[in-house]
C-alpha cells in the first residue's frame, strides 16, 4: 500500500501567480499547450506583493511540498514597485522556513512574465523535479 | 620751469633718426656735460624738421642757428666753438647749391622761408612727449574755446567758412562733411582719423603724429564737439610706424591725465575718448571704407555701396573720417578765425565749398630735386616755387622733367604746365590730383614709361583684388607696360592702354582703382613721344629701360685710354665681352643681357650706352 | 514712390530701389556676374555699370546697389560709354578664363568673342573660380557661418577656409556650392566613401521637405540637422518666402499633456538594419537597394520617375529579388515577416512591366496566404517570374563583364533541383524583416503593458482579446503587435477602435472592485503601509491616528495587505480570509 502511494506520490505545489504576468504567462502556455507541472495549483493574486508570508507558511502547514511566487520581471511591475516588496519579503521567508527546519529550497520565487508561457512551464516542471528528489515536506507539530 | 641759455633741438623725425640723430644727440649730451654746460644748455628731441635730404639737423634756439648734415665727430667742434665761445659753426651750416656763402639761420633759409605753416605748425618747437610743450605753444588752447565760448553750430560754421578741404586726397569740404554726419539721426556716430600713410615716400602725416600728436587728438575732440552725439574716436595708424603710435598713446594718456580726455572735459558735458587701431599695411586700408571695415575687423576691402560713410560707417553708424593733415588744421582755424584760414589760398569759398582751395598743403618732396623733405606750403603757389625755390632746383644741375603729384595713383605734370597754381581743381584739371601730397620731381634721366610702370605696379600690388577692373585691368596694364619697356611693345597697345585706363577709372570700386591708371593716362598724354620710340624704335629716349638699350665698346677709349684692362670682361655674367688684355674689347650683342654692369665697372667710359 | 527714366522709359518705384530691380520691372536687361538677392550686392563684376545722370552731371555708377532716391534720375543702361566699360571687363574675365562656360555666355551675349587681352594668369579649366565672391557672400550673409573669406591681395586673390583647412566650423550645408556659378565648389559625400548607405535616389533632400510624397497630411517639414537656420541662426529665407507666414523657427518638441480615457497603441515598425549583413553588400555594392528604397524609384513622383534604372543610369538586364533578409532566420527573426513574399511578387510584376529585365525571387517558401493572393502568384509564374527556392549566400560585384560593365554575382542553393547556383544580376533588392520599433521596450513600461518574446507588443489573449492589453484602456493596433499587412492592420484597427467607442458610448467606465480598505477599529497607526502604496493612496489621518485609503486612488495590488502587522487593511476580493480558504480548499485533495 505504501509503496503503491510512495510511487504514485507527486508534490503538491502552491503557486501564488500574479495576476498581470505570471498567471497570463501560465495561461499562454495553456493556449500555447506546453506542458506544465501538472502539480501547481494557483492562486490568483493581484501582485506578487499581495503574497503575505502568513499564506506561505500556512500552505506549508497545510501540506504543500513547495509554495512558487511569481511576479513580473523587476521594473515591469503592472503595480510599479509591488515584486520588489515580494523579493525582500521573501528573502526573509526562506530564513525563517530554514529556522522552522523546511527546506528554503522548498520556496522559490520567479519573474515570468506575460510573455514567457514556455519559461512557465519548463519553470514548474523543474520545481516539480526538484521536490521529487527533495521528497515529500513532513512537518512535525 | 627751468630756463636754459642755449636749447639744442636735435630733429627726432624719421629721416634723421635713420640718419643717426640719436647719436648726435648722445654726443652733445656728452659733450655738454665735459664743458660743464648742463645748467646752460639744453638738448630736446623734436619731430621733424622737414629737411630730411639735409639731416641730421640741430637747430640751436632761440637764434634759431641751423646745422645740417652733422657727424658724430662734428660735435666737439660745434660745442667748443658755438656753445662755449659764441661762435657758430660755418662749415656745418647750410650752403644753398650753386652758392658759397652759408645761411645760418634757419628762418633765413629759403627752404624754410617760403613755406608757410599751419599744419606743421609746432615742427622742431616741442617735445612731442610731452604735453606741457603742446599746451606751451597754445596747444588745447582752441579746444577750451570752443567748449566755453562756442555752440556746435558756430565751430560747423567756422569750419565751414575757413574753406577747408580734405588733406587726404579726395579734397571734399570738412564742414560739408561734418553738417552732413550731424544732421543724420543717430545717437552713436564716429570719428575717424585716417593715419593709414601709405603712399610710398609720403610721411607727412607720420611726421604730424611724431611731432604733434597733440594737435591731431585736439582737432578731433573739436570736430566731435561739432559733429555731437560722437561716442568714440579712432585713430587708425599703419603697424609700419610704432613711433607714431607710441606718440600716440603717449599723448593720449597724458591727455586724459590733465582731464583733457574723458568724461566731463572742462567742466562741461562734453565726453570723449580716443582709441587707437593698428592697420596691418594694406595700402587699400586708406580708403575709407576700407578703413572701417578693418577697424570691425574684417579684411580691409573697400565696401561697395552708394551710401556714404558720414551716413552709415563704421558698424552701420554714421561716421566722419578726416585724415590726420585736416584735423591738425582745425586748432589753428578755430583760434584765428576763417577769414585768416581762408585768406591763404584760391579761390572763393563764401557760396560753393567746391570754389576753391584754402590754407596750406604739405607735400613731400621727393625726386631728383636738391632740398628734399616736408615743405608745407600756402595754396596757389606754383610748383616751380616748390621745386626751385624750396626745393632748391634739380639736381646736378639736370634739366627739369616732370613732376609727379599726389601719391602712385597721381599724374604727372610736364615741363610747360610748372607754373600751375597748386590747388585741388587746378591738379584735376591736367589729369594729377592732391592726392595725399607726394611730389616726386623727375628730371631728363629719368623714362617715363619706367615711371608710370613703377607707379601702375605698386597699386597693382596693392589692389585688394575685390573688383575686376583693378583686379585684372592693372595687371594687364603692368603686363603691356612691361612688354613696351622690354621691347616687346606693339603701337596698338597705346590704345588698348589708353582703353584699359579709361575703362578702369570709370568702373573700379574704390579710388585705389579709379586713379591707379593715372600715372599712365598722364604720361601717355605729356609723353606719348617716349611711348612711340618704345614701341616703334625700341628705344628708352631717356636710357633707363636696359632692354631696349645696345651697350657697345669705344674700342679706341678702350685701348688708348683703359689699354684694354678687362674689367668688364670679368665682371660680365654673360660672358659677352670678347677681347684681350692691352687688346680692344667688344661685346657680343647676343650673348648681352643688358644688366649694364661694363657699364658701371668701367673706369674709363669706354662703354657706350644707346 | 519716385518716377525715374530708364532708357527713356519713365518707370514708377518705391525708394531706396536699386537700379537693377528697378530695370527689371521695366523688363531692361542689365548683367551681373556677382549679383544674388539672397544677399547685399556685392558690387566687384561692375558689369552692371549705368550712367545716371542728374542735371548735366553724368556718372556711372554700379546698378545693382545703386539705391533711387530722387525723382526725375536719368539712367543710360546701354550708351557706347557703358558697352565700351563691359566688353573690356568681360574681355579681362575671358582672357583669364576662357572656357568657363557663365564667362563664356556673358561674353556672347555682350558680343565678345576673343578677348584682345592675353592674360598670364589664364586658366583653362571649365570650372575655374572666377571670384565673383558669391560663396563667400552667402556663406557670411545667409549661412552665417562665415567659412569661406578670401586670401592675398589683388591678382593673387583667391577663396579659401582658414588656413586652408577643412573646419569643423563648416556646416556642409552646401550653399556654397549651390551658389557656385561655374561649378568649382563642388559636394564630395565623404559618407559614401566611408561605405555607408549609396542613398543615391532618396537623397540628398533639402532641409525642408515632405517625408513622402503619399504622407497625411502632407505637410512640409524642417529638418533641424540640415537646416542652416538651426545651426548657425542664419538663412531664414523660407520664411520670406511663405505668405501664410506658417513658419516658425521657435517652435521646438514639447511634451504636452492631454488626459484621456483610453490609448490606441500603433507605433508601428521597423525594418531591420541590412548593413549587419555584410554578405548582402547593402551600403557596399551600388545596385543593392531595400525594398523600401526601390519602392520609391518605382513611385511615380521619385527620383527616377518611376524608371527602373540602375545607378549609371541604364536600364537592368537582370534583378533579383531576394526574400526573409532577416526574417524566418535563427541569427535574427524567428517570425516570418508576413508582407514580403507579396510584395516582392508585386515588385517582380513591376519590373516585367517595366522593363525587358529577367526577374529572379530567390525564397524560402512563397506564403501567398490572404484572398486573392495565391492567384496572383501563380499569375506571376505565367509571366515568366524565374523562381529559385533556396537561401542565398552571398551577392559579390563583379567587374569582368563582356562589356566592361561590372555585375552583381548571386550565390545561392537551388533547393528544388539540389544545385548551387550562381547568377548574373544587375540589379538586387532585398526584403528586409519587420521588427519592432527600437523603443517598444520604453512605451512598453510607460504602459505597463508587456511584450511578446519577439519583442511585438503583447496582447490580452491571441485569440480571444487581440486588440486590448493587460491595462485596462489601452488597445494596439497594426504591426506594433506583430507584422501584419495592410488589410490585417486595417482590420485590428478597425477593431481596435470600435472597442473604444464603445466604452466611450457607455458613457461610465466599471471600476475593478479590488481594492484594499482600513478597517479603523484594528489599525494602530504604525503608518507601515504609507510609504508602500506606490500610488500614494494611503494619508495617514491626524485627528483619529490612523491610516485611511483613498479608494480612488487605490488600484489593488495588496502590497499594503500583506505588509500590515495587524491585519488592519483588507483586500477586497482577495481577502486573507479568502486566500486562506483557497489554500486550505487546493491542499485539501
Amino acid at each position: 500500500m505504501s509503496t503503491t502511494k510512495e510511487k504514485s506520490w507527486s508534490p503538491r505545489i502552491v503557486a501564488f501567480l500574479c495576476n498581470w504576468c505570471t498567471y497570463t504567462g501560465a495561461d499562454l502556455a495553456g493556449v500555447s499547450r506546453l506542458k506544465s507541472s501538472p502539480s501547481v495549483r494557483v492562486i490568483r493574486t493581484m501582485c506578487s506583493g499581495r503574497v503575505d508570508p502568513t499564506f506561505v507558511l500556512k500552505a506549508f502547514k497545510l501540506g504543500a511540498d513547495g509554495v512558487m511566487i511569481g511576479g513580473c520581471h523587476i521594473g515591469d511591475c503592472h503595480y510599479s514597485e509591488g515584486n520588489f516588496k515580494t523579493l525582500r519579503r521573501v528573502e526573509m521567508l526562506k530564513i525563517l522556513l530554514d529556522q522552522y527546519g523546511i527546506d528554503p529550497r522548498r520556496l522559490r520565487l520567479e519573474w515570468i512574465s506575460a510573455s514567457e508561457g514556455d519559461k512557465y512551464a519548463h519553470t514548474t516542471l523543474d520545481f516539480e523535479q526538484q521536490l521529487r528528489e527533495l521528497g515529500p515536506l513532513q512537518l512535525t507539530e | 620751469m627751468k630756463s636754459y641759455r642755449l636749447q639744442l633741438m636735435v630733429c627726432a623725425g624719421t629721416g634723421c633718426v635713420s640718419n643717426h640723430s640719436f647719436e648726435i644727440k648722445d654726443a652733445l649730451e656728452k659733450e655738454i656735460a665735459k664743458h660743464k654746460l648742463q645748467t646752460e644748455a639744453e638738448v630736446v628731441t623734436t619731430g621733424c624738421n622737414g629737411f630730411c635730404g639735409a639731416g641730421p639737423l640741430v637747430v640751436v634756439q632761440p637764434d634759431g642757428i641751423f646745422y645740417q648734415m652733422l657727424k658724430v665727430s662734428d660735435i666737439p667742434l660745434l660745442v667748443e666753438e658755438h656753445l662755449l665761445k659764441g661762435r657758430p659753426v660755418k662749415k656745418l651750416m647750410y650752403v644753398p647749391p650753386k652758392e658759397e656763402a652759408p645761411i645760418p639761420k634757419m628762418s633765413n633759409i629759403p627752404f624754410f622761408s617760403d613755406q608757410t605753416l599751419v599744419a606743421l605748425r609746432n615742427r622742431g618747437m616741442i617735445d612731442p612727449e610731452n604735453i606741457n610743450d603742446y599746451i606751451a605753444r597754445g596747444g588745447y588752447k582752441a579746444l577750451a574755446k570752443v567748449l566755453m565760448s562756442m555752440t556746435p553750430d558756430e565751430v560747423l560754421q567756422e569750419i565751414k567758412k575757413s574753406g577747408l578741404r580734405g588733406r587726404g586726397g579726395g579734397g571734399f569740404p570738412t564742414g560739408i562733411k561734418w553738417e552732413t554726419c550731424k544732421r543724420i539721426q543717430s545717437d552713436t556716430k564716429y570719428v575717424i582719423c585716417n593715419a593709414d600713410e601709405g603712399d610710398p615716400g609720403a610721411f607727412m602725416d607720420r611726421s604730424i603724429i611724431e611731432g604733434d600728436p597733440h594737435s591731431v587728438i585736439e582737432g578731433m575732440m573739436i570736430g566731435a564737439y561739432a559733429i555731437q552725439n560722437i561716442c568714440e574716436g579712432y585713430i587708425y595708424v599703419r603697424m609700419e610706424y610704432p613711433l607714431a603710435i607710441k606718440r600716440f598713446n603717449i599723448a593720449i594718456e597724458q591727455a586724459k591725465e590733465y582731464g583733457l580726455l574723458g568724461e566731463k572735459i572742462f567742466d562741461t558735458d562734453f565726453n570723449f575718448d580716443i582709441k587707437v587701431r593698428r592697420g596691418a599695411g594694406a595700402f587699400v586700408c586708406g580708403e575709407s571704407t576700407a578703413l572701417m571695415t578693418s577697424i570691425e575687423g574684417n579684411p580691409g576691402e573697400p565696401r561697395a555701396k552708394y551710401i556714404h560713410t558720414v551716413e552709415k560707417g563704421l558698424w552701420d553708424k554714421p561716421t566722419c573720417l578726416n585724415n590726420v593733415e585736416t584735423w591738425t588744421n582745425v586748432p589753428p582755424i578755430i583760434l584765428k578765425g576763417a577769414e585768416w584760414f581762408s585768406s591763404i589760398g584760391t579761390g572763393d569759398v563764401t557760396h560753393d565749398a567746391w570754389g576753391g582751395s584754402k590754407g596750406t598743403k604739405v607735400f613731400s618732396l621727393a625726386g631728383k630735386v636738391n632740398n628734399t623733405g616736408l615743405v608745407e606750403v600756402p595754396m596757389g603757389i606754383t610748383l616751380r616755387d616748390i621745386i626751385f625755390n624750396i626745393g632748391g632746383g634739380i639736381r646736378d644741375g639736370k634739366k627739369f622733367k616732370a613732376v609727379q603729384t599726389g601719391g602712385p595713383s597721381g599724374g604727372f605734370i610736364p615741363e610747360n604746365l610748372i607754373n600751375l597754381p597748386v590747388d585741388y581743381e587746378e591738379l584735376t584739371k591736367v589729369g594729377s590730383m592732391m592726392g595725399s601730397g607726394g611730389m616726386v620731381v623727375m628730371d631728363e634721366d629719368n623714362c617715363m614709361v619706367d615711371m608710370a610702370k613703377y607707379f601702375l605696379k605698386f597699386t597693382q600690388e596693392e589692389s585688394c583684388g575685390k573688383c575686376i577692373p583693378c583686379r585684372e585691368g592693372t595687371k594687364r596694364m603692368l603686363d603691356i607696360l612691361e612688354n613696351i619697356t622690354s621691347g616687346k611693345g606693339k603701337e596698338e597697345d597705346l590704345n588698348l592702354l589708353e582703353e584699359l585706363s579709361n575703362v578702369i577709372v570709370e568702373s573700379s570700386l574704390c579710388a585705389l582703382g579709379g586713379s591707379a591708371p593715372n600715372p599712365v593716362l598722364t604720361t601717355l598724354k605729356y609723353f606719348r613721344e617716349e611711348y612711340e620710340a618704345h614701341v616703334k624704335d625700341k628705344k628708352c629716349p631717356a636710357r633707363v629701360c636696359k632692354q631696349l638699350l645696345t651697350y657697345t665698346i669705344d674700342e679706341k677709349q678702350c685701348v688708348e685710354v683703359g689699354h684694354g684692362c678687362g674689367v668688364c670682361k670679368k665682371n660680365c655674367p654673360d660672358n659677352a665681352i670678347i677681347g684681350e688684355i692691352k687688346k680692344a674689347h667688344h661685346i657680343d650683342q647676343n650673348k648681352c643681357g643688358k644688366c649694364g654692369v661694363c657699364y658701371d665697372v668701367c673706369r674709363f667710359n669706354a662703354i657706350r650706352v644707346e | 514712390m519716385i518716377t525715374v527714366n530708364i532708357d527713356g522709359k519713365d518707370i514708377q518705384v518705391a525708394e531706396e530701389t536699386t537700379i537693377v530691380k528697378a530695370a527689371e520691372s521695366a523688363g531692361i536687361w542689365i548683367p551681373t556676374m556677382c549679383y544674388s538677392e539672397l544677399f547685399e550686392p556685392y558690387g566687384i563684376c561692375r558689369l552692371c555699370s549705368v550712367e545716371i545722370i542728374r542735371g548735366k552731371r553724368t556718372r556711372i555708377v554700379t546698378a545693382c546697389n545703386y539705391p533711387l532716391r530722387e525723382n526725375g534720375l536719368k539712367i543710360r543702361t546701354n550708351s557706347p560709354v557703358i558697352q565700351e566699360i563691359r566688353k573690356v571687363l568681360i574681355e579681362l574675365m575671358l582672357s583669364r578664363w576662357p572656357n568657363v562656360p557663365v564667362v563664356k555666355n556673358m561674353a556672347a551675349s555682350l558680343g565678345v568673342i576673343e578677348p584682345k587681352f592675353v592674360s598670364l594668369e589664364r586658366d583653362e579649366a571649365e570650372d575655374a573660380c572666377i571670384l565673383c565672391g558669391m560663396c563667400v557672400n552667402i556663406c557670411r550673409d545667409v549661412v552665417k557661418a562665415n567659412i569661406l573669406g578670401f586670401a592675398n591681395r589683388g591678382i593673387k586673390r583667391e577663396v579659401v577656409l582658414p588656413y586652408e583647412k577643412m573646419n569643423s566650423e563648416c556646416i556642409v550645408c552646401g550653399a556654397c556650392a549651390y551658389v557656385c556659378p561655374t561649378g568649382h565648389i563642388k559636394i564630395k559625400s565623404l559618407d559614401y566613401e566611408r561605405g555607408a548607405v549609396a542613398d543615391w535616389y532618396l537623397g540628398p533632400k533639402t532641409a525642408i521637405n515632405i517625408p513622402t510624397l503619399q504622407a497625411v497630411p502632407r505637410v512640409p517639414k524642417i529638418d533641424e540637422e540640415s537646416c542652416i537656420k538651426t545651426q548657425t541662426g542664419g538663412c531664414g529665407i523660407c520664411s520670406t518666402y511663405c505668405e501664410p507666414e506658417a513658419i516658425n523657427y521657435e517652435d521646438k518638441d514639447e511634451e504636452v499633456e492631454i488626459e484621456v480615457g483610453q490609448i490606441l497603441l500603433a507605433t508601428g515598425f521597423q525594418l531591420i538594419d541590412l548593413k549587419q549583413m555584410p554578405q548582402y553588400g547593402y551600403g557596399r555594392l551600388d545596385n543593392v537597394y531595400s525594398s523600401l528604397e526601390f519602392e520609391h524609384m518605382l513611385n511615380s513622383t521619385g527620383p527616377t520617375g518611376g524608371l527602373v534604372k540602375c545607378k549609371d543610369g541604364s536600364e537592368p538586364r537582370a534583378v533579383g529579388i531576394i526574400h526573409c533578409i532577416g526574417s524566418r532566420d535563427e541569427n535574427y527573426h524567428k517570425y516570418c515577416s508576413r508582407v514580403c513574399c507579396m510584395y516582392a511578387l508585386k515588385f517582380a510584376h513591376l519590373v516585367k512591366d517595366r522593363t525587358k529585365a529577367e526577374v529572379y525571387q530567390f525564397y524560402i517558401d512563397m506564403r501567398a496566404f490572404g484572398k486573392g493572393y495565391e492567384e496572383f502568384y501563380k499569375r506571376l509564374l505565367d509571366e515568366g517570374v524565374n523562381m529559385i527556392r533556396g537561401k542565398v549566400a552571398e551577392i559579390a560585384e563583379v567587374h569582368s563583364g563582356s562589356d566592361g560593365k561590372p555585375y552583381l554575382l548571386v550565390k545561392c542553393e537551388d533547393t528544388l533541383i539540389g544545385k548551387f547556383r550562381e547568377i548574373a544580376l544587375d540589379m538586387v533588392i532585398l526584403c528586409p524583416a519587420i521588427e519592432p520599433q527600437f523603443d517598444a521596450a520604453d512605451v512598453k513600461k510607460i504602459f505597463s503593458i508587456s511584450q511578446s518574446p519577439d519583442k511585438f507588443f503583447l496582447e490580452r489573449h491571441p485569440k480571444l482579446d487581440p486588440i486590448s492589453t493587460m491595462t485596462d484602456g489601452v488597445f494596439i493596433a497594426g504591426c506594433a503587435q506583430g507584422p501584419k499587412d495592410i488589410p490585417d492592420s486595417v482590420a485590428q484597427a478597425s477593431a481596435a477602435a470600435a472597442r473604444m467607442l464603445s466604452l466611450i458610448s457607455l458613457g461610465e467606465v466599471a471600476l475593478d472592485p479590488v481594492k484594499a480598505e482600513v478597517v479603523d477599529e484594528y489599525c494602530s497607526g504604525c503608518r507601515i503601509c504609507n510609504n508602500l502604496c506606490p500610488y500614494g493612496a494611503i494619508s495617514f489621518v491626524d485627528d483619529k491616528k490612523i491610516s485611511n485609503i483613498n479608494e480612488m486612488l487605490c488600484k489593488g495590488c495588496g502590497t499594503c495587505v500583506a505588509a500590515c502587522p495587524a491585519s488592519a487593511i483588507t483586500g477586497k476580493g482577495f481577502t486573507d480570509m479568502q486566500i486562506l480558504s483557497e489554500i486550505e480548499g487546493l491542499l485539501s485533495i
